[in-house]
């Protein structure tokens, strides 16, 4: 998931990346694998699991002087390699200090 | 007569290797052969043209063109990979047992030989020919009762209703498999975790495993089928989606199992007196309906 902000002249104020995929090593270092035949077992996993929500909470400051910005948050899935990319979901919303 | 039941005897002992070495396919065309199902396109033809556009058809690609077995064919790449091409047995492709079940029980160690130099060689189409075909699932794999229900029938293919007379050549009759619309079928090869029963433990698919812990743990109730084989005019549709060579149709599937929904707020915090830091908050909620986690593997 890319969470990105931008100023209403399209300058980028910040922007977060969040990983949901499980993490496996082959149980002989610390160095995370790719591909069956060097992994072993699953490590660390932060996918999405069934019928449990994943929530997250980004925070933007936003610089001196802008009071608006533009939140796109992208949901994409990576096959194989992270140029081979699958977006899912595209969301973008202006957000005001303004009332 | 005692001179003839020797002979009997002698040649049987000739002959048993020979038989037992001949159900074997010496060759990666003789496998293909051997678990050939393009005679079945002929009353099957919406079955057999979405299975050819699956991932089944073809498992040792990978995605995209990919040669993903490449890494085991070569030398020093995986622990498994051979050290000479040409002294490559079944054992250095451990992959076999769910991308291409039929060569662990039908291919001599020369399949393998001609596997390795195939994917040196980078040649796409003679690795494109081994296939998970329809005798694969609808034979090999359809029994997991064998102590109770003996092994696959030759002859017979399995399915989720029996016929009677079943007009093929060599398949002439379906009995009814006790397990091809329960998830176990599809749990078979798509992983409880790491694979120990190898001498070099490794982990592929966990989708099997996350059904069963994460998705019928939390109350889940549908099988793999329901979501990936929907009936597609009153078949199953033997695309298994996704297919990953299919952008569009993957990122929609996706779309429909994974919703996300996205909240922001702005405002001005208060950090310490008259020290106002203008703030934005984006609240995400991420929720699948898949039955296993996602991504897996």
């Amino acid at each position: 998931m890319v969470v990105t902000a931008k100023s209403l002249d399209g300058k980028e104020i910040g922007k977060v990346e969040k990983h949901y995929h499980p993490q496996a090593t082959n149980c002989r270092d610390t160095k995370m694998k790719y591909g069956a035949q060097w992994k072993v077992a699953n490590l660390r996993d932060t996918s999405l699991q069934p019928n449990k929500t994943k929530a997250e909470t980004i925070e933007f400051d936003l610089p001196a002087g802008v009071r608006a910005a533009d939140v796109t948050v992208e949901l994409i899935y990576e096959d194989v390699n992270p140029d081979n990319k699958y977006p899912i979901h595209s969301i973008t919303k202006r957000v005001s200090l303004d009332k | 007569m005692k001179v003839l039941r020797v002979m009997l005897v002698l040649l049987m002992i000739c002959a048993l290797p020979l038989a037992a070495s001949a159900q074997k396919a010496k060759t990666i065309d003789e496998l293909a052969k051997m678990y050939d199902s393009s005679r079945c396109k002929s009353c099957h033809s919406e079955i057999y043209a979405a299975w050819e556009k699956s991932h089944h058809a073809r498992p040792l690609m990978g995605v995209k063109g990919g040669l993903m077995l490449t890494p085991l064919a070569t030398k020093g790449a995986t622990a498994f990979s051979p050290d000479d091409p040409k002294k490559t047995t079944i054992k250095n492709f451990p992959c076999f047992k769910c991308h291409l079940p039929q060569a662990v029980t039908s291919a001599e160690d020369s399949v393998a030989v001609e596997l390795t130099e195939a994917l040196l060689a980078k040649d796409s189409a003679k690795v494109a020919k081994l296939q998970i075909t329809c005798v694969v699932c609808h034979n090999s794999k359809s029994i997991i009762h064998k102590r109770e229900l003996g092994e696959p029938e030759n002859g017979v293919l399995y399915s989720t209703k029996a016929v009677d007379a079943h007009p093929d050549g060599t398949f002439k009759k379906v009995k009814k498999s006790a397990i091809m619309q329960d998830s176990v079928f599809c749990g078979q090869c798509h992983g409880l975790g790491p694979n120990l029963e190898f001498d070099q433990a490794f982990q592929c698919a966990n989708l099997y495993g996350s059904y069963l812990h994460s998705y019928v743990s939390s109350g889940g109730t549908k099988a793999c089928q329901e979501c990936h084989m929907p009936k597609v005019n009153g078949k199953a549709d033997h695309l298994i989606a996704p297919n990953f060579n299919d952008d569009k149709g993957t990122s929609g599937l996706l779309a429909k199992a994974i919703n996300l929904d996205v909240q922001t707020i702005g405002y001005e915090w208060l950090r310490k007196a008259a020290t106002y830091v203008p703030k934005i908050v984006v609240e995400t909620k991420i929720t699948t309906a898949a039955g296993h986690r996602i991504p897996d593997g």
